[in-house]
């Protein structure tokens, strides 16, 4: 016997490692991305009088976003305390001070700290109306992530997605955290697939008002819309260039799905794809060089990429059946995807050549239509887990998994990109 | 002099009448036309038989409309009760499905006035970009069958639905197989 168990022990050790090249092996919500310990210090108000926050009070944003920014460890303390953040290694820290302001306003000052030096590094002041005081404490924790990471926040940026109201899908619009929802459509038929044009001003979508699925543009501030690429009878699956503003998007005609591109002002389009099969759920690449997307040219849906005017077209995924609706992140590194297996939809990412495969979510229910934030660092995403259709965010590595909406049925979670100044800037950084 | 012109004014007045009344009739029966033709035809001695007679070939003529009508309806409802079934990820028509076909296009066949909207849906599972295309795929399948039949391309529209409109709600797998579907509707040119 004991002559026998060095053999066995091998033997199951040799079949636990084919066992593990069959199945994908992954650790799911478990983080291997270093976070910054950072601390928050409730924000001073003015004294006698307290102030009828909506919903959350200053640090409590500032905590909200820290966290949803997948960026950082929160160190909460009631006041300032040199012990408690030094030893979490906390090397600076989020504070501010509330003022009353004229016409009913308040002044939000913010405050970045070195915790052992108790050095200003970072100081913003905003003087808005009570209702407003979220997008102030957004805009100076984007301002902090760049000043800690080099890289612009995303906590200025806005969320699409769709909502059942009255039991129509409509799309709404609404703050990445999910707070100030507004809802866009009012139509008595389908709206589904929204997405940002490349301003932030206008959503593309798809409606069903002519009782077929076609793109529509609507200005989200004004509500102007018009429908796009009448040429076709039948259009769905947008995907707007991140430098041209272009669309890419999936066409019926005679009888088959193929991808087309087309301005939006001028609504002129071409053909990109020419096979026999049908391909759909395009995406481009950061630099829009490359298109990814699905075709079922091999029996199944599987993901294919190929130059953005139509050449050099060749198979990017090749485990599972079902693999669908693939994105690219902004930093060019990694795609995410949707796979179905045993009926079940689950996100996963892999590197731009196929290979690396992580799988983000599992064992809780069905997870659908990731989009990644503009800074690639986090995947918005709806998922039924909890018995209904919800929105949330999750780190790029699966973990960190927060719920942005409540009641009702949401799905369809689409990022914004960032503000234009950023868009710019981002660029001039890097040449 | 009188008595004529009375007889004309009265003529004119049951043409006018006929005329309305073919206007008021549905349009989807040529037959109807030839009505008004002999219903204006009055004999100053005959008035009272004719119009009896008249009268009789109304009712006649209502009832084979309304025989007609019905039948045709029937024929509406039986195709848009047809649901054509497939099997889950495919668009290949199974032989249920064409032995369902070759009754839809016997329906097609013998209505020359009617045209269809083939609709293609999907069950819940997948997503909404690759379900609208299973369904254009399912549709399309349909449509080219029925070409195939004989039945003019231009009589068939294709629409997908993907899994926007679902038969039965539910997760169970009897409510999946009931939503990956071909539906018709029915328009009578």
């Amino acid at each position: 016997m004991n002559k026998l168990f060095p053999f066995v022990f091998f033997l199951s050790m040799a079949i636990q490692v084919f066992a593990s090249i069959d199945t994908i092996a992954v650790d799911v919500g478990i983080s291997v991305f270093k976070t910054m310990p950072i601390g928050v210090v409730p924000f001073t108000e003015p004294s006698g009088t307290s102030l009828d926050w909506p919903d959350e009070k200053p640090h409590e944003v500032a905590e909200r976003d820290l966290n949803l920014s997948g960026r950082f460890e929160i160190i909460s303390v009631p006041k300032f305390d040199l012990v408690k953040l030094s030893r979490a290694r906390a090397k600076f820290y989020v504070t501010g001070k509330i003022e009353k302001a004229l016409n009913n306003k308040i002044k939000i000052d913010c405050f970045l700290y070195a915790t052992q030096s108790k050095d200003l590094i970072l100081a913003e002041s905003y003087t808005v109306s009570l209702m407003d005081f979220r997008k102030a404490v957004h805009q100076f924790i984007d301002k902090v992530i760049y000043q800690l990471w080099g890289v612009h926040g995303v906590a200025s940026t806005k969320l699409a997605w769709v909502s059942k109201i009255d039991g129509v899908k409509q799309i709404v619009v609404a703050d990445y955290d999910g707070f100030h929802r507004r809802q866009l459509t009012f139509d008595s038929t389908i709206s589904m697939m929204p997405v940002w044009s490349h301003d932030n001003e206008r959503i593309i979508f798809v409606s069903f008002r002519n009782n077929k699925p076609q793109l529509y543009i609507k200005d989200v501030a004004t509500g102007t819309q018009k429908r796009l690429f009448k040429k076709f009878e039948q259009t769905f699956s947008p995907a707007v260039n991140p430098k041209t503003g272009e669309i890419l998007f999936s066409a019926i005609s005679g009888g088959k799905t193929d991808l087309y591109v087309g301005d939006p002002e001028t609504q002129q389009s071409r053909r990109l794809s020419f096979l026999k099969s049908s391909q759909t759920s395009p995406s481009w690449s950061p630099n829009s060089s490359e298109i990814i997307f699905t075709s079922d040219r091999g029996g199944s849906p599987q993901i294919y990429v190929m130059n953005s005017d139509g050449t050099d077209m060749r198979r990017m995924t090749f485990m599972g059946r079902y693999n669908e609706r693939a994105s690219w992140a902004p930093t060019g590194d990694r795609i995410v995807y949707t796979s179905m297996d045993d009926g079940k939809m689950n996100i996963y990412t892999c590197a731009i050549d196929g290979s690396d495969i992580v799988q983000l979510t599992s064992n809780s229910g069905n997870n659908e239509r990731p989009s990644w934030s503009p800074d690639g660092m986090l995947i918005a995403f709806s998922s039924n887990r909890s018995g209904s259709n919800q929105i949330y965010i999750m780190r790029r590595d699966g973990s960190n998994v927060t719920r942005i909406t409540q009641g009702g049925d949401n799905t369809a979670p689409t990022w914004s990109w960032y503000p234009i100044e950023n868009q710019t800037k981002q660029k001039e950084g890097k040449e | 002099m009188k008595s004529i012109y009375a007889l004309l004014i009265a003529g004119c007045v049951v043409i006018g009448l006929t005329a309305c009344s073919k206007k008021k009739e549905p349009v989807v029966d040529p037959v109807v036309k030839e009505t008004p033709a002999e219903a204006v035809a009055p004999e100053q001695s005959k008035v009272n038989e004719d119009s009896l007679a008249a009268l009789e070939r109304e009712r006649l003529e209502a009832e084979r409309l309304e025989a007609a009508r019905k039948k045709l309806q029937e024929m509406m409802d039986r195709l848009m009760s047809e649901d054509v079934y497939f099997d889950f990820d495919r668009s290949e028509l199974t032989e249920e499905a064409k032995t369902l076909l070759i009754q839809v296009g016997e329906v097609l066949n013998q209505e020359p006035r009617f045209t269809i909207t083939v609709e293609g849906h999907t069950d819940a599972r997948g997503t909404e970009d690759y379900n609208l295309t299973l369904g254009s795929a399912r549709s399309t399948k349909v449509k080219e069958f029925l070409s195939a039949y004989g039945i003019a391309a231009e009589r068939m529209e294709t629409i997908s639905f993907g899994e926007e409109k679902p038969k039965q709600a539910g997760e169970s797998e009897e409510a999946f197989a009931k939503n990956r579907r071909a539906n018709f509707r029915v328009n009578v040119k």
